[in-house]
């Protein structure tokens, strides 16, 4: 039998995109996060742009290159994303 | 078991259940998850249970002290006992309901007051403590299988939290044949919230995995 695909929730993606720009120094471009974070190129795009609105994550140009690097307040938001996900963890919930 | 005690050990419980309830909520805000939700609901009614206990207790101490014994005291004891049963209850069915949601979304499988001990017991009624036992033996099945999965600290706190807490309510079913089993009960509670207690603290304290 088939597995079921993993629910991600919202908040979930962003931690999974925030995780790949740090593990990857802080500053990368679309096509790793779209590997690492295992997103199609559209929603990548999207949850970019609602990261930016947020002031989680900030674009650079490196010549012709777009590159996404994470905010101080991305790094906060990661730091409380991992508390929430412990807590959650430990009632045996996956968010 | 002085009286003091045990509104103090309610209390300390409804205070931890009450924390707790706060950081599910916080985590429900952060992620939207509606198992989240049911977590901050259920421990949010096992702090209102437990402070209406202490309540009771406190209410029997000031008929103590004024020296007032009113004829219907019993039957209002009673009826705060069901209340805090039936509560307890809803706050062990939102939990179980919390890993039904879970497994589905993830695919996994105390009139005279010399007397004043004798009253309290009729606070515990045997039968809801009984489906307490069960709803709450569900729960810490669930946790301990969480545990046995994640190997975490925090699962294990969790799992002991719940353990103690099923360990109170067995107690409590048999204070009708040894009163001393109260104080037992009382502390196997404390125990309990203590337990979830330390997980939140280390939660909290722990940043990235």
């Amino acid at each position: 039998m088939a597995r079921s695909r993993e629910y991600r929730s919202k908040a979930r993606i962003y931690a999974d995109i925030l995780r790949c720009i740090v593990k990857h120094g802080g500053r990368v471009g679309p096509t790793r996060i779209l590997y690492c974070a295992n997103l199609s190129y559209d929603r990548l795009m999207r949850h970019l742009t609602r990261l930016m609105e947020l002031g989680l994550v900030e674009e650079a140009k490196d010549g012709d290159r777009t590159l996404y690097g994470i905010t101080n307040r991305g790094v906060e938001f990661l730091k409380e994303f991992a508390k929430v996900e412990r807590f959650a963890k430990a009632f045996g919930i996956t968010i | 078991m002085p009286v003091g005690l045990i509104v103090f050990m309610e209390l300390v419980g409804a205070f931890i259940s009450f924390l707790i309830g706060y950081y599910a909520m916080r985590a429900y805000r952060a992620s939207s998850s509606r198992e989240l939700l049911l977590l901050y609901y259920g421990f949010i009614l096992l702090g209102l249970g437990m402070c209406l206990r202490a309540a009771t207790v406190g209410y029997l101490i000031l008929m103590r002290v004024f020296e007032v014994y009113p004829p219907l005291v019993k039957s209002i004891v009673e009826f705060a006992g069901v209340i805090y049963s039936a509560m307890q209850v809803v706050a062990y069915v939102l939990f179980v309901a919390m890993y039904v949601l879970q497994s589905k979304r993830t695919g996994e499988g105390e009139v005279a007051f010399a007397a004043f001990p004798v009253l309290y017991f009729s606070f515990f009624n045997p039968f809801l403590e009984l489906v307490a036992v069960v709803l709450l033996g569900l729960v810490t099945v669930q946790s301990f299988i969480n545990w046995s999965l994640r190997r975490s600290g925090e699962s294990f706190l969790v799992f002991l939290g719940f353990g103690f807490m099923l360990l109170s309510h067995m107690l409590l079913l048999f204070i009708a044949v040894e009163n001393s089993l109260l104080f037992f009960g009382q502390l196997a509670q404390l125990a309990g919230f203590l337990c979830l207690l330390a997980m939140l603290v280390k939660v909290s304290r722990g940043g990235e995995e």
